[in-house]
């Protein structure tokens, strides 16, 4: 999945990957959340849990990097950053003193659907996570000084990232080939030129536009009691006013009517990749389910059909896996592959239409369903261990899906793919029409006599 | 077999004052008494905090010992109807012959590549099958190896049945054995791609020369083209035995559950004669030295600074710990709040430590843009000479235990942190009661002895700088600093640019 975050924090790589359920027998965890809306419209979802004397507190704000306009491309996420820079009673960088220094965890992350903050601390420090966010929420500061700050750690986020890895730009010229729709067809991190153009105007419009608690989502879990929770809530959030609702964005993505493709020349890389995507469906729709339980069969694991095929029986690649992504407007289908020496670009491509072809042509076997419902129902019920997870994904659904419930419908929802969906999917969106194709091969290297440190 | 311990998991909170926060807030000057600056952050001090730190109760592990030896230990934590569970072999790669390094990281991960009952194919399908997850790793230079698996705990008895197969009866293919060459040998090139590789790979060398273990990132190609199945066969059958191995389980199950199972599975698992491993220790400290490596294209330089650092079971452990943790442990910490949040240079700045049975490192490293690479080294030289030549001030170094002591909290809903815990205390046989009395530990360093960590560790004589970037432009600013020695992205010294290292 393509987000970017506050600061790199490996405790909190969570991916809400499939999910799957079976309809008798094993044990579900269900998760009892009571939901609430304040005055000022901001919606709070709260769990309690007295299973471990933590509390998490989420905030997802409906707003990503498909509200963003043309020429500030990584607005979003440069926005995210700021957050992180003080507000009326919290100074620059106290936020992460103050979470850190008294046993936490945060961070903020962006993507093209939602921006989310969380914080994870000890049962007793509940005041401190309300605070910090209804601060913030309330009363963001924002000078010049601390926007050109934020401005170099995101565009040293994105050298770190994209243009100084191997690979690194090819998914964003995939993302800026696959969709037509501005909304979509640019990266979340936008470009240099884009994040030099933001101002502080900028900034102080998208606050009072976006951050409001009507467009704003709080979630709360763990060891507390939900009445004293709920009081606590209301005294730091409640007074914050309400704004204008957000301008709507035009999602919509018009047909793909013939295939994509592009080839990337990088300095950076020492073998071939092709990188794959297939314009599917929105989130939380059954197709979408489907594609996610085929996406299992074909590329999930050392048993998916791609692993097999290609890494072991024909040894044409190093590595071989994609996902289903997950998206509120259209989402794609991924497939990428990194090349073993001597390897043509088009042999790995037809071997992977071949399999997605047998995938059109006849049914899944029996153990291939199971795997992925499995596979699914178990990364699902993991991350409703953490009570940060559930924190993330319950603001989540509910941005995305006006749906909280779906944390505990959700497996039934993969559940109820058959075999036949499988193959209908594949039919109806793994077509050469619908394809977006992007080659990387390494560039030879030159001399680098200028020095010059572009690529 | 014997039950040692059978207590319920019960999580009792006890609140407790710290016993040094009595700075906290107030008291001393530079504390938050609203306005005050440290550098990239500024403290209002106006957040409602409160002082005490939670402490809280860790979960007992119920424990016993199988008659082969095989040595059990059971975390049950109910929440989720899951599982996970390690095998932790005490032979890892301190045990590889000096010419054949990484043997034990190929033996784990061939380890699933087929067994007497099943190819490599079925038991991938089984696996996923099942929704289940088998790995084996093993490092160049580690104490253990160790097989993981995990999954649904309705599906608990079939995910042992794979777990004990590819445990003892691994047949390790020779056509696996070959595909398992061709693809390792083709990921040695591709890592070289990745800037932080190449830097580890340089700074490991600088630090560990050329025949301790630890001086290796990747397994030698050497090593990968002489393999055979014999070789892992006979790694196997010597070390993969019940009398040398810990066997962790966390989730959803007692040892109560589990152990007839065990019995069943792993309880006619023959006993061996293991020979210990020689624990090297790491030579004497190099003198300060600084390395460059040519990676054009580059738009960054990746920085690592450091120095040889301390045994696991050092006495100096929580004074280390303590100092790692101001200086670049987390965006708290001050390697961040100066690179990036006062100057802008990156997105992260950290230090980190580790150790074995033998002398590990004390890394501080960032990625910066290429043009502030001179900035950045003057940064980084600021805050390690600053941690030598200044006490930390009361308030900072409390607020380092607070935040060391205040996440065991966070611990008790992480199984696989509780776990490791448990096995880290008897990998180093650790008291029984070391993470009980972790917090008294913590609580116990004082200034001076953070003081005295860093002036023993970070000695700036001894400090080993890499960088990897654009070294037509990095090489003047480093220069600045001493001799420095190019290196090219595969690794060799680069001829006219300076004497050859390693030595």
């Amino acid at each position: 999945m393509r987000r970017v975050s506050k600061f790199l924090s490996p405790l909190f790589v969570c991916a809400l990957a499939i999910v799957s359920a079976q309809a008798q027998g094993p044990r579900n965890v269900r998760v009892d959340y009571k939901e609430t809306t304040l005055k000022n419209g901001l919606r709070v979802i709260t769990v309690e849990d007295h299973s471990a004397p933590v509390v998490a507190v989420s905030i997802t704000y409906n707003v990503g990097s498909r509200n963003e306009r043309q020429g500030r491309t990584g607005f979003a996420h440069l926005f995210e950053h700021m957050m992180f820079k003080g507000s009326e009673n919290v100074g620059s960088g106290e936020h992460f003193m103050l979470v850190f220094n008294n046993g936490g965890n945060m961070n903020g992350t962006t993507n093209e659907d939602r921006t989310n903050y969380f914080e994870i601390l000890p049962a007793n420090q509940i005041d401190l996570g309300l605070f910090l966010e209804a601060d913030r929420m309330k009363s963001l500061a924002i000078t010049k000084e601390n926007l050109d700050n934020q401005r170099n750690a995101v565009q040293e986020e994105r050298r770190l990232g994209v243009d100084n890895q191997p690979y690194g730009k090819s998914g964003e010229i995939q993302q800026e080939l696959l969709y037509d729709n501005f909304a979509y067809k640019h990266s979340t991190i936008g470009s240099m030129e884009d994040l030099n153009a933001a101002s502080v105007e900028d900034v102080a419009a998208f606050f009072k536009m976006y951050y409001a608690p009507n467009n704003a989502v709080l979630v709360l879990v763990g060891d507390f009691k939900t009445p004293e929770a709920l009081a606590k809530i209301r005294s730091n959030f409640e007074s914050i006013p309400r704004q204008p609702d957000p301008p709507t964005v035009d999602m919509a993505e018009p047909e793909q009517k013939a295939e994509r493709r592009a080839s990337v020349d990088d300095q950076l890389a020492r073998a071939p990749r092709v990188d794959l995507a297939f314009k599917a469906v929105p989130g939380n729709t059954a197709d979408f389910y489907a594609l996610q339980v085929l996406s299992a069969v074909l590329q999930g694991g050392q048993s998916s059909r791609l692993y097999q095929k290609m890494v072991k029986e024909k040894e044409m690649v190093t590595g071989v896996g994609g996902f289903m992504d997950e998206k509120r407007g259209v989402g794609a289908f991924y497939t990428n592959a990194t090349l073993r020496p001597g390897v043509k670009a088009e042999d790995i491509e037809s071997t992977i239409y071949a399999e997605m072809n047998r995938l059109k042509e006849e049914p899944i076997a029996d153990w291939e369903l199971q795997k992925a419902k499995n596979t699914t129902r178990r990364n699902l019920i993991n991350g409703l261990q953490s009570a940060l997870t559930r924190a993330i994904t319950l603001g989540q659904y509910t941005v995305y899906y006006n749906e909280p419930a779906l944390i505990n419908a959700r497996l039934d929802k993969v559940a109820a793919v058959t075999k036949e969906d499988v193959q209908r999917v594949a039919n109806k969106y793994l077509v050469d029409t619908n394809r977006t194709v992007v080659i990387t091969m390494p560039k030879a290297k030159a001399k680098p006599a200028t020095g010059a440190s572009g690529q | 077999m014997r039950i040692m311990k059978n207590r319920s998991f019960a999580v009792a909170l006890v609140l407790m004052m710290l016993v040094s926060s009595l700075a906290l807030g107030q008291g001393t000057a530079p504390a938050g008494q609203g306005g005050q600056t440290t550098k990239g952050a500024v403290i209002k001090g106006k957040a409602p905090v409160n002082k005490e730190v939670l402490k809280v109760k860790l979960p007992r592990a119920e424990e016993a010992t199988l008659k082969n030896g095989l040595q059990v230990v059971v975390l049950p934590m109910h929440k989720v109807p899951t599982f996970n569970m390690q095998l932790v072999v005490l032979s890892g790669g301190l045990s590889d012959k000096a010419d054949y390094r990484g043997l034990s990281s190929f033996t784990a991960a061939l380890l699933r590549e087929g067994t007497t009952k099943r190819s490599s194919k079925e038991i991938a399908e089984q696996v996923d099958a099942l929704g289940a997850t088998l790995t084996a790793t093993s490092g160049l230079s580690s104490l253990t190896s160790v097989v993981n698996t995990g999954g649904l705990i309705e599906n608990l008895d079939q995910t042992l049945d794979l777990f004990a197969d590819v445990i003892r009866n691994p047949t390790f293919p020779q056509a696996e054995v070959d595909r398992y060459k061709t693809r390792t040998l083709a990921t040695l090139q591709l890592q070289r791609s990745i800037p932080q590789f190449l830097a580890a790979e340089q700074f490991q060398r600088a630090i560990y020369g050329t025949s301790h273990p630890a001086s290796l990132v990747a397994p030698p190609a050497e090593s990968i083209k002489k393999l055979t199945s014999k070789d892992l066969a006979d790694f196997h059958s010597t070390y993969y035995r019940p009398n040398n191995a810990i066997l962790a389980v966390v989730g959803d199950v007692t040892l109560k559950e589990i152990l007839p199972k065990l019995e069943k599975v792993l309880g006619d698992w023959q006993k061996g004669d293991v020979p210990a491993a020689t624990i090297p220790q790491a030579p004497a400290q190099a003198d300060a030295r600084i390395y460059l490596i040519d990676r054009p294209g580059s738009v960054q330089t990746v920085l690592q600074l450091g120095t040889l650092g301390i045994e696991r079971t050092s006495p100096d452990y929580f004074s280390v710990l303590l100092a790692d943790r101001v200086l670049g442990g987390g965006p708290s910490g001050r390697l961040f709040l100066n690179l990036r949040e006062d100057k802008g240079y990156t997105y992260g700045a950290y230090s980190n430590f580790g150790g074995s049975k033998f002398r590990g490192t004390w890394i501080s490293s960032s990625e910066v843009r290429t043009d502030v690479t001179e900035g950045a080294m003057k940064e980084f030289m600021y805050e390690l000479n600053r941690l030598r030549s200044e006490t930390v001030p009361a308030e900072e170094l409390d607020n380092a235990k607070r935040a060391i002591i205040g996440s065991f909290a966070l611990s008790l809903e992480q199984p696989g942190t509780l776990l490791q815990n448990i096995i880290t205390q008897k990998i180093y046989n650790l008291p029984a009661d070391y993470w009980d009395t972790y917090p008294q530990k913590v609580s116990a360093i004082t200034a001076a002895d953070v003081q005295k960590a860093a002036q023993k560790y970070l000695d700036m004589s001894h400090l080993q700088v890499v960088a990897v970037g654009d070294a037509s432009k990095a090489r003047e600013v480093l220069g600045k600093y001493g001799k420095v020695e190019l290196y090219d992205a595969d690794g060799k010294p680069v001829t006219g640019g300076s004497e050859s290292n390693n030595k």
